[in-house]
């Protein structure tokens, strides 16, 4: 019996936020977007699906004059990050 | 980017271990640039303070020392400016509690005896002239040592440990053979072996 994967994700673009945030204690939107590689834009919305869900929580703050997103994951989502692995092990039969 | 139907389970693990990998190695080659930076700063401010004070005065101009930490620091804000932040993770934190460490303690002790060599604060109030000028690039250099080496052992890397281990063994010994200006040429050698080959070596490994 295969568990089910989270739909929120099993998708490259949030599975490779998550994977980045697990590893960090927080990180800096253009350090995402330069590891990920993808849009801006297209950032931006994946990073408010995770929030929305608590699985990340994000900081709104300034550095100096400029503008600064931090990302940074939540206990629930590590959780859900630990339990998607446990799925993957359970389709993979390791 | 909503690739999620197609998605295998093999991609997706390829993916988490794609993505882990690019950020340790990211976020470790940047712990080496501040490395290579702070070494370079040493040796620049020894062989500068060896010359003024064999040729220009005495060891007052040991109170330069001080500017390193301004100039370190500014340069290092200057260079993070630079770069995209990078975050921090238990290996870049455990190194930047190890060098931290290092600078309150050897910032504190050549503090003082900066102050000495400059005549603010009278020798005889912190040990016997013989012993000075012997055990304070001795103790230097050994903490020097000690944090390459820890850092080696934190960054599993060879080269960095026997860094650490000759620049603090090394150090320390040939530091007591020398007397006055000449240590701060042990002093410049020291930091060439126990920050800026192993900034480098982290940097170059770590690069993509």
């Amino acid at each position: 019996m295969f568990t089910p994967l989270d739909p929120l994700l099993h998708s490259e673009l949030r599975l490779a936020v998550m994977s980045l945030l697990i590893s960090a204690d927080d990180a800096e939107f253009p350090f995402i977007k330069e590891q990920t590689g993808a849009t801006a834009g297209n950032l931006s919305v994946q990073i408010d699906k995770l929030s929305a869900v608590g699985y990340i929580e994000v900081e709104k703050t300034f550095k100096g004059k400029r503008p600064c997103t931090i990302c940074r994951i939540t206990p629930v989502g590590r959780q859900a990050f630990e339990t998607y692995i446990d799925a993957l092990k359970s389709y993979l039969q390791i | 980017m909503e690739k999620e139907k197609n998605m295998t389970a093999e991609h997706s693990l390829e993916i988490i271990r794609d993505s882990i990998e690019q950020s340790q190695r990211t976020i470790t080659k940047n712990i080496g640039i501040p490395l290579i930076w702070w070494g370079a700063c040493v040796v620049v401010f020894s062989l500068l303070i060896a010359y003024l004070w064999k040729n220009h005065g005495g060891p007052a101009w040991n109170l330069l020392w001080f500017a390193l930490w301004v100039v370190g620091c500014l340069g290092e804000k200057f260079l993070r400016n630079k770069q995209t932040p990078v975050p921090s993770n238990f290996v870049g934190r455990t190194v930047s509690h190890i060098w931290g460490t290092f600078g309150i303690f050897c910032g504190f002790i050549g503090g003082i005896f900066g102050l000495i060599g400059g005549g603010l604060i009278p020798l005889e109030l912190v040990t016997p002239q013989v012993y000075v000028f012997g055990i304070i690039t001795s103790i230097i250099s050994l903490c020097f040592g000690m944090g390459a080496t820890i850092m080696g052992f934190v960054l599993r890397n060879i080269i960095i440990k026997a860094c650490g281990i000759i620049a603090g063994i090394g150090g320390f010994f040939c530091a007591l053979h020398f007397l006055g200006a000449e240590q701060l040429f042990v002093m410049a050698a020291v930091a060439v072996t126990g920050l800026i080959v192993p900034g480098i070596v982290i940097y170059l490994q770590y690069k993509k």
